[in-house]
């Protein structure tokens, strides 16, 4: 039964990582349709620039929030000068064109960090907690909260707020929302700015308690969109909660089955949500198997 | 009208003389494995070419097919001792049949859907073999592939067996393009609806697309198999998948000769990268990357239609300007 809580926990930490990724992949498609393959580079760089600037004596509280601007202004030059110029762009051309910029992205990283790993301090100290027979390390907790943070600061921003409703407009429908005064181009860079400081937030709390390094994007990457597939493309609940079940699933199958093949856990989920049910879990508002 | 392979016949003289002097010309042997390993990897764009260029359809696990197909004649050879020849030709059979399983289930997925399924495929079959330790050796690999031994086993030997199978498949690739089937598969890449409704059955060329260029990657990982006579699941990841895909965008996605082309440009990039190294030892990281990347950026914004295409159609103006004659549309064109 313990045995089971631990693996349930951990599973909760890596999904809500998954599902900040997922989230980040919705908020950039509602509004320009494409899907930025680079996602997963947003989480290494935010690990990666936090690592340096703590080495660099900067106090950790800066290193982040320095980190997460970073990672956000290149987010919003990625949109303007590369995805925006894209000519004739269609799903392949804009599939390969963002596999470009991850592997720009990864291979800029290997010439400036090199390939080794590198740790990141935790938050605070690195003694784990202990309640009820399962044990979490401290920074686990920060994990949740901050994935919570994230999920309930972007439901306030999407659905309270004014800038909320001009993002929502124009994924609903582009023309309309320019006809009101809404900038669609500022709305597609705004979504570029969220999804890449909300993944550079990720990266960051996630990189104590596995190590980061520049090629762990890839993988962050595709589990992410792994839950997008899951929940139904466009669907940031559902894919919040793909994530958390992406996340159970891959630890209970380490747990249970065999912790080699964890990684391929999640890619045979999505090949089975593909076949089974390519809408998704909640995915009502996808195309599914049309258009894109 | 001229005769149906005209574009083959008319390029293929060069072509020919080029890839039986070639190793006369660069006479190293280093230079020889350069050309060798260019081949096989000429012969996965090629099938990813008709995948993507021809059908339309993105595949991003080209190179789990190339380590299928790697491991089926490694496995076969080693451990069961069956002569190199019948092992590739297992190689092309078991990847086809991978393909075949894989197409059949995703086919009917588009854009990012079909991406992202075969990324993961790609992804399952490293970790695969990485894993099935019993027979692929897992991290370990497997040693002593016993060579082909086509011309004893030269270098030289190698480089026409290789090639010999480039200029085949490059044959049946540009008699697929130009027959019936080439036509049907340019509909689909079109419009998947009109298709439809001209009686093309979709579902039937996206899957044998696949298949063909799951076989043409297969056989290809057989020839590096026996080539390398050791084996490690390393090279067949996302990033030898990526390499491919960079080779097919430069010269051209619907364009046979482009994706020829196109192996050789990045062939000789990686070249000069490897001699830049030597030279300045602080780009030793992952240069070749940020080029791939650059590359794929640069093609997709300013000349998503690849480089072959692009020449022959400013080619093709400047001839029609001097006659004042206007050029014949280049769009969706292949050969």
């Amino acid at each position: 039964m313990a045995e089971l809580l631990q693996y349930v926990a951990n599973g909760l930490v890596s999904g809500g990582i998954y599902a900040i990724v997922a989230i980040g992949f919705i908020t950039i498609y509602n509004v320009s349709k494409v899907i930025n393959m680079a996602q997963g580079e947003f989480l290494m760089l935010g690990g990666m620039i936090t690592v340096t600037f703590i080495s660099m004596n900067i106090p950790y509280a800066g290193a982040v929030i320095l980190a997460i601007l970073l990672v956000t202004a290149l987010g919003i030059l990625i949109q303007k000068y590369i995805i925006a110029n894209a000519k004739n762009a269609n799903p392949i051309s804009l599939i390969i064109l963002t596999i470009g910029v991850s592997t720009l992205i990864r291979g800029v990283a290997s010439l400036l960090w090199g390939k080794d790993p590198f740790a990141l301090p935790p938050l605070t100290s690195n003694d784990p907690v202990s309640f009820g027979g399962i044990t979490v390390a401290q920074q686990s907790i920060w994990v949740i909260l901050s994935v919570l943070l994230i999920l309930f600061g972007l439901w306030y921003l999407m659905d309270k707020t004014m800038l909320g409703k001009k993002i929502n407009a124009c994924s609903v429908n582009t023309l309309a929302a320019r006809l009101m005064g809404i900038s669609p181009v500022k709305m597609t860079m705004l979504s570029f700015a969220i999804s890449a400081a909300t993944g550079a937030v990720a990266g960051i709390v996630i990189a104590p308690l596995s190590v980061t390094s520049y090629d762990i994007g890839a993988l962050l990457g595709i589990k992410g969109f792994a839950a997008v597939i899951l929940g139904g493309l466009g669907n940031p609940i559902g894919a919040t909660v793909a994530g958390f079940l992406l996340g159970l699933l891959e630890s209970l199958g380490a747990g249970y089955v065999s912790s080699g093949l964890k990684d391929a856990i999640a890619f045979l989920i999505l090949i089975a949500a593909l076949l089974i049910k390519p809408s998704g879990l909640f995915g009502e508002r996808s195309v599914g198997k049309g258009g894109l | 009208m001229e005769s149906k392979y005209r574009n083959f016949s008319k390029k293929s003289i060069p072509y020919a003389l080029l890839v039986l002097l070639a190793p006369f010309i660069l006479t190293d042997d280093y230079y020889h494995s350069v050309m060798v390993v260019a081949g096989m990897h000429a012969i996965v764009v090629l099938g990813l070419c008709l995948v993507m260029g021809l059908a339309g359809q993105i595949s991003l696990g080209q190179a789990a097919f190339w380590g299928i197909g790697a491991y089926t004649s490694a496995v076969l050879t080693t451990k069961y001792g069956i002569p190199p020849i019948a092992g590739l030709v297992a190689a092309a059979i078991i990847p086809g049949l991978f393909a075949f399983v894989l197409a059949r289930a995703i086919a009917g997925l588009q854009g990012y859907y079909l991406a992202m399924a075969t990324l993961a495929f790609g992804y399952i079959v490293q970790i695969g073999i990485g894993e099935w330790e019993s027979v692929t050796g897992g991290a370990n690999g497997i040693i002593g592939i016993p060579p082909i031994g086509f011309f004893g086993e030269s270098e030289l030997g190698m480089y026409y067996l290789v090639w010999g199978i480039v200029t085949v498949l490059l044959i049946f690739s540009l008699n697929l393009v130009h027959s019936r089937v080439g036509r049907a598969y340019r509909a689909i890449h079109k419009s998947e609806i009109a298709a439809t409704s001209m009686g093309v059955n979709v579902r039937q060329f996206k899957l044998s697309a696949f298949v063909v260029g799951g076989m043409f990657a297969g056989i290809s990982g057989g020839l590096y198999a026996h080539y390398m006579g050791i084996l490690d699941p390393q090279p067949f990841g996302l990033h030898e998948s990526i390499l491919f895909i960079t080779m097919v965008v430069i010269g051209g996605m619907t364009n046979v000769w482009g994706a020829l082309i196109g192996t050789i440009i990045i062939e000789v990039i990686r070249e000069v990268l490897i001699a830049l190294s030597h030279v300045i030892p602080e780009l030793k990281g992952d240069i070749d990357t940020i080029v791939y990347g650059a590359i794929l950026i640069l093609i997709m914004m300013f000349m998503p239609e690849g480089l072959v295409p692009r020449i022959r159609a400013v080619y093709a103006k400047s001839k029609a300007s001097k006659r004042d004659v206007q050029p014949k549309p280049e769009r969706g064109e292949v050969a």
